[in-house]
């Protein structure tokens, strides 16, 4: 059995790997410590692996830690050093949080899984993104991989061939601190939302935007790319990222765009600042598409293929993906479920795997979307009393429990799902999400704003058939896999219903699921179909700021902290009581 | 200016105090055997929830009319709740206590915590809309301060109230020891601050030395680099 652990500087999570090749299990810390973004040494998800699968640590072969810990710290501290004494403040901090940074991650596991650490090895931040992103392909041969997050432990954007699993060149990069990824989140924090949480809000932002205002002309300036040398420019001096720790985007940048916004203020279309703040973002989502745009074109230019891996924080940049996909070279693009560093002990796991004997000849096998195992425990017994007291059945057996489910979408109300295993990335695909009907304004906006209390601006995404699908939407075949993990948004039909409906955003895009046969929204809109319902607006089943609900627990913790009423389960439909 | 600082800081760090709470809650709950204690700890956890979304809610009123430099230093982002403490980085106080010190420790900070929102309450007024909550959380408080008592005498009935004193003092004093190292350690932070930079200086100028091209990938195959090397 093999281990791959990420952590301390992005979300922190924990995979395991059997000596087949296939994905056994993998549970992300914020699920478990139900603090988002948990970034602490993974304990309770590797004890998870363990304690789920019964192993003990004498049963692990190997496990990988996702990055070269002193690499990454190392180019941080020297790029900061350039600039002493503006710097001074990072390099302080950096030196005293030297024990806390991943360099640290050797001593963490002897002291929580003594015996683990003799078992310790590293692969390369970026290796992994692509190993994640590959195990994901059909194909696993012949094949270039594009990751571009914000930093890894050396560059912050690559460029490599996999001629087979074994056998990954890296031919470009783009080194630290020139980041496409650093500087999107410099214009997240900018206008005010948090990094590594707030980029969604930018991008549905981006949509308000105008491109040829002036605001977004002058973001779109801010980066460049060099057709010479093949290099991505930029101006560091309208960013902070490398030099501050508390403050990304420097006071230049708020010299060129005004002053940056209030966190605390609230965005709401038609308000004074809104225009101005949709522009800045039309601006970063613009410069986004046509740097993408020149890096997998170059992509194409050094390794000659037609099929593409894209892995890393930025492909969560979900809007950019549609105009990926009409690049004339792009044959294919995969973008794993989990894209970000979350993602990465995935391949760190499999990284261990292909090193070992057990790996034979391109043996490794696609995981499903869903992979944590089922929870052994009993979550029945545990919850007895907290259902008794709180909530009603309403129906117990499962087959008329979603039939009952779909009645009451059908009537316009709000469902919450807890069934079977949790998501691997951080979309709820059906598992752990809130659903309703994705044609009924009334239930969308419930949805949106009483239960989630979503910023107006955020769209939700509409999950169907394939069928129904292009019926209403502008499908690209090359990125077909992505809309399984809603990875990407589409454009409506010209003159089509589609644009008027609430899960439709106001450039007529649509960030769409399709459905995967087998799964429990796939049952569900069975019984909705002949209802006439063929669409379902499908979001998180969370708290805003909370981590998507884990467990029971968890989901009857939402039914308690908001409006909804409804949650089906593995022990059937519930109401809660009034 | 001083004023909004003070003010902003004393809903910022109230409002982590009962987050975390909350997830400690929501920790034992998960961690119990017993699906009475599940269902005492999961209604617990709830309203420490709803405790913490006053104060964030108190925090971000407030946060409006600060300045945006002031604003930005009282964004909330989870994570901090071990930075700061709130959650130790060593886990959960359930995994790492015993259950009866840990309903000892409940029955001890609940009516600390108690004690400190008088203080809030003071400052937002009795009367005001804010007060009338902070009395609710205070009303809470004190149920669940009942509550732990109650479930700590059914289940460890050979101890008497006079050793929950015990107990109690023992975590009054904890707790103010815990102020007192942290005055201290803040402090000596400030002592040592000057040192650190001078310090961070002197590596800082060594590490501009550093030639990391040597390390640089293009043209190798990442699947054949020592697994050994953290650099
Ligand atoms: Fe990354
Ligand atoms: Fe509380
Ligand atoms: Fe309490």
């Amino acid at each position: 059995m093999f281990i791959g652990v990420t952590g301390y500087n992005h979300e922190s999570s924990a995979a395991l790997v059997d000596r087949n090749g296939v994905l056994v299990d993998f549970y992300r810390e914020e699920s478990l410590s139900r603090i988002k973004g948990d970034k602490s040494f993974p304990k309770m998800s590797i004890r998870k692996i363990l304690c789920t699968n019964n192993l003990k640590v004498k049963d692990i072969e190997r496990v990988a830690f996702y990055e070269r810990p002193l690499s990454a710290f190392l180019h941080i501290v020297k790029e900061a050093s350039m600039h002493m004494p503006k710097s001074l403040d990072l390099l302080t901090h950096q030196f005293r949080n030297f024990n806390r940074s991943s360099v640290s991650c050797y001593l963490d596991f002897a002291k929580f899984f003594k015996g683990l650490e003799s078992k310790l090895i590293y692969s390369d931040h970026h290796l992994s993104h692509t190993l994640t992103a590959l195990a994901y392909s059909d194909s696993k041969e012949d094949i270039s991989s594009v990751v571009i997050d914000g930093f890894g432990d050396r560059s912050t954007a690559s460029i490599s061939q996999i001629v087979d699993p074994t056998e990954i060149n890296e031919l470009w990069e783009c080194p630290y601190p020139v980041s496409l990824g650093l500087f999107y989140s410099s214009i997240t924090d900018y206008l005010g939302f948090a990094i590594n949480e707030g980029e969604y809000k930018v991008m549905g932002l981006a949509s308000f935007g105008d491109s040829n205002s002036k605001s977004a002309k002058l973001v779109r300036g801010l980066m460049d790319w060099d057709s010479n040398s093949n290099k991505i420019i930029s101006d560091m001096s309208y960013f902070d990222y490398h030099l501050s720790i508390s403050k990304s985007y420097s006071s230049k940048l708020e010299e060129l765009l005004g002053p940056a916004r209030n966190p605390f203020v609230q965005l709401i279309p038609g308000n004074n600042d809104f225009q101005r703040c949709a522009d800045i973002a039309r601006g970063a989502q613009d410069l986004m598409i046509y740097l993408l745009g020149k890096i997998f074109t170059h992509a194409h230019k050094i390794t000659h293929s037609r099929r593409f891996l894209f892995s890393g924080g930025v492909s969560m940049n979900s809007a950019s993906i549609d105009s990926l996909a009409q690049l004339p070279f792009v044959d294919k693009i995969i973008i794993p479920p989990s894209p970000g560093d979350a993602g990465c002990a995935i391949g760190a796991a499999f990284y261990c795997y292909i090193k070992s004997s057990s790996y034979h000849h391109l043996k490794i096998e696609k995981p499903s979307l869903f992979p944590s195992q089922k929870e052994k425990r009993n979550d029945e017994f545990l919850t007895e009393q907290i259902i008794s007291n709180e909530f009603s059945y309403l129906e117990r057996d499962e087959d008329y429990a979603f039939l009952k489910a779909a009645e009451l979408i059908s009537e316009g109300k709000v469902i919450g799902t807890v069934l079977s295993r949790s998501e691997t990335g951080p979309r709820a695909l059906g598992n752990r999400s809130l659903i309703c009907d994705g044609k009924n304004m009334n239930a969308v906006k419930n949805l949106n704003t009483v239960i989630k209390n979503r910023s107006s601006f955020r769209p939700t995404a509409p999950a169907m058939r394939y069928e129904i699908a292009e019926k209403y939407y502008k499908l690209r075949p090359e990125i077909y896999d992505c809309y399984k993990s809603m990875s990407a948004t589409c454009k409506c039909l010209k003159d089509n219903v589609s644009s008027e409906f609430p899960t439709t955003h106001v450039d007529s895009t649509a960030r769409i699921q399709i459905v995967e046969k087998n799964s429990y929204l796939y049952k569900l809109l069975s019984k909705l179909e002949p209802m006439g319902i063929e669409i379902l607006a499908n979001s998180s089943l969370n708290v805003s700021g909370d981590p998507t609900a884990f467990d029971l627990i968890d989901g009857l913790m939402v039914c308690l902290r908001t409006d909804l009423r409804y949650l089906l389960t593995d022990l059937g439909l519930l109401i809660r009581k009034t | 200016m001083k004023k909004i600082n003070s003010e902003l800081t004393i809903f910022f760090e109230t409002a982590h105090a009962e987050l975390a709470s909350a997830l400690e809650m929501l920790a034992v709950c998960k961690e119990t055997d017993s699906p009475k204690q599940a269902f005492g700890y999961f209604m617990h956890a709830k309203d420490e929830y709803s405790h913490a979304k006053s104060f964030f809610n108190m925090l971000s009123l407030r946060g409006k009319s600060a300045s945006i430099e002031t604003a930005r230093d009282f964004r909330f982002t989870p994570p901090s709740l071990i930075t700061k403490g709130y959650i130790s980085q060593k886990g959960f106080l359930i995994e790492t206590m015993q259950l009866k010190d840990f309903i000892a420790f409940v029955y001890t900070n609940e009516l600390l915590a108690k004690s400190s929102f008088e203080k809030i309450l003071t400052l937002v007024g009795r009367s005001t809309e804010e007060g009338k909550r902070i009395s609710g959380i205070m009303a809470d408080e004190l149920r669940h301060h009942g509550m732990a008592k109650k479930h700590f005498l059914i289940h460890y009935p050979a101890l008497q109230p006079w050793q929950l004193m015990i107990y109690r003092t023992k975590e009054t004093l904890n707790n103010k020891g815990r102020k007192i190292y942290d005055a201290n350690l803040k402090f000596l932070d400030r002592l040592l601050t000057p040192l650190y930079r001078i310090m961070a200086f002197l590596a800082g100028t060594i590490s501009k030395k550093l030639n990391l091209n040597e390390f640089k990938r293009k043209g190798k195959n990442l699947m054949n680099i020592s697994t050994k090397s953290i650099l």
